[in-house]
């Protein structure tokens, strides 16, 4: 016998009962040239191509380069034994998933369990009949394609994963820019005008949400304000946000209403945006705050409101009970008044600062988010905001919030013309 | 299988899917194959090369198992697990009683080749 396998390649399947792939190739390593050669021309005959090699080493180069259904190896061999042999199949990540028959005369207990320990998968005596043969190699082979199945299943996933993986990169650095082009759209915290500071802090649930708000000069005399909340998570909740806020714009309500009066705005932007036929709807919340007085007129679409906190006096609620924008579209919304002294605070807040649950599933509350405002009187309005998200995260013992959260506050520093006038 | 039977024809026959053709190509490879393992054997036992004579009797076994040859087959058989076991001066008659059985199974086989299975 040479050093080289020797393929033989398996004639037409005869009439034999139970061949089921022709096409399968077969390595038969073994020593001895006659059983070999016998061994080889049984499964020739049965319609397997077969290749065949002396040792386990040349088995190896083989079963490499022609990675075979089935390999049916000697036991006791020079150069590589068939144990060995098992051991270096089964360390390699292109042939670790073969399926081994090893061909022996032991049939003691410790040897077959050696045998399986070392990687074969099941045994072949050399006195086999030839029934038994064309049992263990259908075997071997039906197991064999199952394995390449799995294999090749598991290597389209891995592709899929890959290119799943690849496009939601992309999908996440697109979203990371409508992110970017949303918070750009949000105010910049400060003092917007003279007299008032500013403070923020917005967690969206995802990476886009559909909570937003401003707040904004309308003249020399008027800062307008809103928050907004649009039913639902995500991208489109984001875009249809990001449209309600372009028609809220000032310039756009001055041009298309000639003021920025609440009750108005909302009419109007009840008119403008109706249920969408998927149910999306907007709540929304919209101030107006007459610089020179501190009088502050507001109105609600549905929204849960803003909170006032007064330095004198205890905090309160404002809001108006209304549909939200697009149940009905010639419903008209009420604008309450309030006057603003010097030092009050004035918050406008989502549901999603407020609606968490704690991990026995109790809500966080509007009261405890009231406390929280209260406690913060001593403390800049953006500690004050900060620790109302800490006190929600600690409650809820998760720092993601379930719904978008948001908390604008704004507040007086600046004595203004007169503030007994409300 | 008689186990006293130089060859059993039929069972070899068979073994070789009742091809007569092919066993006589297996056959004279076993001709050949045989006279190298046996010298082999003997060397190994020469020299008390216990790993040796194990490896020589078993590949000599194998090729007589195709061959159907009971007797020397259970000659084959014993002298391996005297290599084994290093039982040298055990395997030396038993060596003997495989070059003696071998010889028979050549002869046995030669008639085949030269005069065809016996009807």
């Amino acid at each position: 016998m040479s050093s080289h396998a020797m393929p033989h390649i398996g004639q037409v399947p005869d009439s034999s009962p139970g061949i089921e792939t022709p096409a399968a190739t077969i390595l038969l390593i073994e020593d001895e040239p006659v059983t070999r050669t016998s061994m080889a021309a049984r499964l020739t005959r049965l319609g397997y191509r077969v290749l065949e090699a002396e040792n386990g080493c040349v088995g190896l180069e083989v079963a490499r380069r022609e990675r075979p259904d089935l390999l049916i190896v000697d036991w006791m061999m020079p150069e590589m034994d068939g144990l060995t042999f098992c051991d270096a199949i089964r360390r390699d990540p292109q042939l670790k998933s073969s399926q081994i028959l090893l061909m022996t005369a032991h049939d003691a207990p410790a040897q077959i369990a050696e045998g399986l320990v070392r990687g074969a998968d099941d045994f072949l005596s050399k006195s086999s009949s030839k029934q038994e043969i064309i049992a263990r190699v259908l075997a071997g082979l039906r197991t064999s394609r199952l394995v390449r199945k799995l294999e090749t299943t598991g290597e389209e996933l891995k592709s899929s994963m890959l290119l799943l993986e690849k496009k939601q990169a992309e999908t996440e650095a697109d979203l990371q820019t409508a992110a970017a082009f949303v918070q750009s759209l949000l105010p910049l915290p400060g003092s917007p005008v003279h007299g008032i500071t500013l403070a923020w802090e917005y967690q969206p649930s995802l990476t886009l949400g559909g909570d937003l708000f401003d707040v904004m000069t309308i003249d020399a005399d008027h800062l307008g304000l809103y928050i907004l909340d649009a039913s639902g998570h995500g991208v489109a909740a984001a875009l249809r946000s990001a449209s309600l806020m372009t028609f809220l714009r000032a310039e756009n309500m001055l041009q298309l209403l000639g003021s920025y009066d609440p009750a108005t705005v909302l009419f109007e932007a009840n008119r403008r945006f109706p249920l969408s036929a998927d149910g999306d709807y907007f709540t929304l919340w919209v101030g107006q705050l007459h610089l020179p007085t501190g009088s502050l007129s507001y109105a609600s679409a549905g929204h849960p409101g803003a909170l006032l906190s007064s330095a004198e006096d205890p905090s309160r609620w404002l809001t108006t009970a209304s549909f939200p924008l697009g149940f009905d579209p010639s419903a008209r919304f009420t604008c309450d008044r309030v006057s603003l002294k010097p030092a009050d605070r004035l918050f406008l807040l989502s549901d999603g600062i407020y609606e968490v649950p704690s991990p026995s599933g109790e809500l966080w509350g509007r009261d405890r988010f009231r406390e929280t405002i209260d406690a913060g009187k001593q403390t800049s309005l953006s500690a004050t905001i900060a620790s109302c998200f800490a006190a929600a995260r600690g409650w809820q013992q998760a720092q993601h919030f379930p719904d978008d959260a948001a908390v604008v506050g704004i507040e007086l520093t600046d004595c203004r013309e007169d503030t007994s006038n409300g | 299988m008689d186990k006293t039977a130089v060859l059993d024809l039929s069972e070899a026959l068979n073994r070789a899917d009742g091809d007569q053709d092919f066993f006589v190509t297996l056959a004279t490879l076993f001709l050949q194959e045989s006279s190298k393992d046996a010298a082999a054997v003997r060397a190994a036992l020469e020299r008390q090369d216990r790993t040796g004579l194990a490896a020589a009797a078993h590949k000599l076994k194998g090729s007589v198992m195709e061959m159907c040859a009971p007797r020397l087959f259970e000659c084959t058989k014993r002298l391996e697990e005297l290599g084994q076991q290093g039982k040298f001066a055990e395997a030396s008659p038993v060596c003997a009683d495989v070059e003696t059985r071998l010889a028979e199974v050549h002869v046995a086989l030669r008639d085949v080749i030269a005069g065809g299975f016996p009807s």
